[in-house]
């Protein structure tokens, strides 16, 4: 048996447009995703990302090809609505806004929403509402209105309502793009904890460059299709392929390969993190003079 | 000859405003609040969520009423005469956040044309305002007779601005232009906006998240905490205070800290550096120097 938690194989997905023509937005597309890692998924604005994102989570249908989740084809015809449900709570979806995620009006009745739907027991949801606020190191909030906290806070209490469900998988719909620099250093904080300490998968859509250097793996979307699958340090050594798509370079690694290809420094390509640069840098200069 | 305009300055002056009056819920977003942005530049307005950054946009174009104080465009209390308040609003433009939930017209060239043809405007003069409002936003000719709803997000959001932009307003106030857009939509916005700032010579004020961002495209920065302006200047004078930028819930750029890192390893750049561009400058100055000897 595969250890893939979800997996396509030539999957495809079009729009339709008022006059009923398709607009292809996933193309064929075939890949695994193992249980247990953290995949970061980056792509220019139209790219597919947050379709694929909701295929995933079976909010949409696929028009073709194959998608298991946990090992079971989600087109399979025989599929009963009670299958549908139970396979969707293992794919959690957190999104963009902090504002429309969070439906109570007490931060811990809010959580207990999923798990009250799936009709698990009193004592059980306690139990689980108490570890989803631990997970996410919201305890003390329990009791506050949901309209008292920061962007960041909200984020980390829609995690929890999720993570309340006990998910397989968690999937980050930019869940950071409108916080403050501390709010995303939160939700990324809980989302690595989560990952590594719960075992938790992580799909993780994003437009920052550094939140995507955190993961194991890095897949590109361009126009539907897979256009970079690979580890961080291998997708971010290639520069001028990011940007040909509109993406771009953490600050420190785009620095890092000017001075490689503009300035001819003798500094290896795959550069990723500051440290790398900062030890290879310091040892060109101090090395300056000694040659000569 | 005539004289060249001077560009607006808009300025509160011990502004109070609750939310909510008369009701449990009475919250006070601002708390006398003075604070001025100079005519003529960019100013990026950076806090942390629910520094007040959002209040404070909507009382510069009359859309909120201070609870208390005055709201001052060039020098004057756009509320002196709340019946000339939609005049206040043709002067000073507001572009909220998300703004692509907002068009409504059949199509982009008419989306584009609504703000100034509430103006009194010429069709002439609407039609060079439109032409260059979507110039600066970004919005190609080809996208002109299409319906809104068939663009995409990005293309959207250029449309809004654009419809703004097109007011010409002396006061442009742009909530989170770059929120959500992938890094070449973000590089094309805010460059489109600093564009047009340097040929209308207007003033603009850039809410934002992003230090990198406001780093390169703002001419000043103003640092809210909690409904007060911790600190106002240059990016140099912002960036050097990194422990009080991280107690308002704020951060420098990468590179500037990637930057000092080089110093501890003694390698001696000089700090001040706030954009990839000037470290890449500086990195290779500091290598000549020593080859030189």
């Amino acid at each position: 048996m595969s250890n893939y938690i979800i997996e396509a194989e030539n999957l495809c997905f079009s729009y339709k447009s008022e006059d009923g023509t398709a607009l292809p937005v996933i193309k064929n597309l075939t890949f695994g995703i193992e249980a247990g890692s953290f995949v970061a998924i980056l792509g220019h604005n139209g790219s597919g990302k947050s379709t694929l994102a909701k295929l995933c989570n079976m909010i949409l249908t696929p028009d073709s090809g194959k998608l298991r989740v946990g090992g079971v084809d989600v087109t399979d015809e025989n599929l009963t609505e009670d299958d549908i449900y139970n396979l969707r709570r293992k794919i959690g979806m957190v999104f963009q806004n902090p504002d429309n995620q969070l439906v109570a009006t007490i931060v811990e009745e809010d959580i207990a929403f999923g798990p009250e739907n799936l009709g698990i027991a009193p004592g059980e949801i306690r139990r689980r509402v108490d570890d989803a606020l631990r997970a996410v190191n919201m305890t003390e909030f329990a009791r506050h209105s949901p309209s008292q906290l920061s962007g960041g806070q909200k984020q980390r209490i829609a995690i929890a309502g999720i993570i309340a469900m006990l998910p397989d998988c968690i999937i980050f719909d930019e869940s950071t793009a409108m916080l403050d620099p501390i709010g995303r250093a939160e939700v990324m904080e809980t989302i690595e904890r989560l990952n590594r300490e719960k075992g938790i998968t992580v799909l993780l859509i994003t437009h920052y460059m550094d939140e995507a250097l955190r993961a194991d793996r890095v897949m590109v979307m361009n126009r539907g299709e897979l256009f970079l699958d690979d580890t961080p340090r291998r997708v971010f050594s290639q520069v001028d392929k990011l940007k040909s798509v509109g993406l771009d370079v953490p600050q420190v690694t785009d620095l890092v390969n000017r001075l490689r290809t503009e300035a001819g420094f003798a500094i290896p390509a795959d550069i990723l993190h500051s440290a790398e640069a900062v030890e290879i840098l310091a040892k060109l200069y101090h090395e300056i003079g000694g040659k000569h | 000859m005539e004289e060249a305009k001077k560009a607006a300055s808009i300025a509160l002056r011990d502004v109070t405003y609750r939310y909510s009056i008369g009701t449990p819920f009475e919250k006070a977003a601002l708390e006398n609040v003075s604070l001025e942005f100079e005519g003529g530049i960019i100013t990026g307005l950076m806090g942390h969520t629910g520094s007040g950054k959002s209040t404070i946009a909507q009382l510069l174009n009359g859309l909120l009423k201070p609870t208390e104080g005055q709201v001052l465009l060039d020098g004057r209390d756009i509320w002196e005469d709340p019946k000339k308040i939609s005049a206040v609003r043709f002067r000073v433009g507001l572009v909220f956040q998300y703004p692509e939930y907002q068009l409504f017209e059949e199509t982009v060239l008419r989306d584009i044309a609504y703000g100034p043809g509430n103006m009194g405007l010429s069709q002439e003069e609407i039609n060079r305002r439109v032409a260059d409002a979507a110039r600066f936003a970004g919005v190609t000719p080809d996208l002109f007779e299409k319906s809104p709803f068939e663009l995409s997000g990005g293309q959207k959001r250029r449309v809004a601005i654009a419809g703004v932009m097109a007011m010409d307003p002396e006061i442009l106030v742009l909530d989170e232009p770059a929120a959500g857009l992938d890094p070449r939509g973000r590089k094309e916005i805010l460059g489109g906006i600093r564009a047009y700032q340097r040929e209308k010579k207007n003033t603009i004020i850039i809410i934002s998240h992003s230090m990198e961002d406001m780093a390169v495209y703002a001419d000043k920065l103003m640092v809210l905490d909690h409904g007060h302006v911790s600190r106002y200047g240059t990016a140099h004078d912002i960036f050097c205070h990194a422990e009080e930028l991280k107690q308002v819930g704020l951060s420098r750029p990468q590179i500037t800290k990637f930057i000092m890192e080089l110093q501890k390893a003694g390698i001696p750049v000089e700090s001040g550096i706030y954009t990839v561009d000037s470290a890449y400058r500086e990195v290779l100055r500091i290598f000549k120097e020593k080859e030189r000897g």
